[in-house]
């Protein structure tokens, strides 16, 4: 029986890089459920590793590892709502300093473009620390 | 050669024009497939080739991980005196090469030929 609340689908699972594919596949259900077009849906695969692997390789020490939780749901037909959450270091990466595109290769770095391309394909983006824990929170709408 | 799961197959496809090599990357390069990459990247570098050529015609899928592996090989080689050319960007690739800039640390060729031809 429906309460007229969107139905959300969660799933957790070890922060490790291996867990990769299956946290891609299952948030990509969600993205065919808001039927989000096939380029937005590469794009949600983008934000789904960038977040994901930030997780697994930033949040808990190593040797130590920990899961991660991943929510959705479909907010309004054509937008998605993922919300990742970690027991990890406390860490908000919308505070993150953004790189600097302008170096040449001699200056570049080989890291740091993944939260600046959160900030590019995600719709909105928003932080907060409950508990212990991180979420973050992404919505992806089909581009008009 | 090919790597991955389901989502995350990358193949790369090796061939030796001149002094140089051009990788054909194809399919998806995550953070799971990037290893296979850089594994093709550095044996090149070890057999002492200095000059690739990154065909990233077939290659629908990108993330920070294989931007982040495709600077790191390009400052190895600028390091010893070579370099990186990419050619053949599409979709998505090309998106992001665009988005951060990387268009102009590594300016695209059209095709093959031109980025096999300068130089």
């Amino acid at each position: 029986m429906s309460n007229g609340l969107p139905t959300s689908q969660s799933l957790t699972l070890p922060a490790k890089t291996e867990s990769l594919g299956e946290v891609t596949r299952f948030v990509r259900e969600g993205g065919h459920e808001a039927n989000l077009p096939e380029t937005r849906l590469n794009e949600l695969d983008l934000l789904v590793e960038e977040v994901f692997m930030n997780i697994a390789r930033h949040a808990y020490p190593q040797g130590a590892p920990g899961v991660a939780s991943v929510t959705y749901f479909v907010a309004t037909p054509g937008e998605l709502v993922v919300e990742f959450s970690d027991h990890g270091i406390e860490f908000n990466p919308l505070v993150a300093d953004p790189p600097d595109l302008a170096l040449d290769l001699d200056e570049r770095q080989p890291g740091g473009l993944g939260i600046f391309l959160l900030e590019e394909f995600a719709d909105s983006l928003s932080y907060r620390r409950e508990e212990g824990w991180n979420h973050l929170t992404l919505r992806v709408s089909a581009k008009p | 050669m090919g790597c991955g799961t389901l989502l995350s197959i990358v193949t790369i496809e090796r061939t030796l024009v001149g002094n140089k090599v051009v990788l054909r990357v194809a399919g998806r390069m995550d953070a799971e497939s990037t290893p296979a990459f850089e594994a093709q990247c550095d044996s090149c570098i070890a057999e002492g080739f200095t000059n690739l050529v990154l065909d990233l015609g077939g290659l629908t899928y990108v993330s920070s991980m294989g931007l982040g592996a495709i600077v790191r090989v390009a400052k190895h080689l600028r390091d010893s005196g070579g370099e990186v050319r990419i050619c053949c960007l599409t979709g998505l690739v090309r998106q992001l090469f665009e988005i951060t800039r990387l268009n102009l640390v590594f300016p695209p060729h059209d095709s093959l030929e031109s980025a096999l031809a300068e130089g």
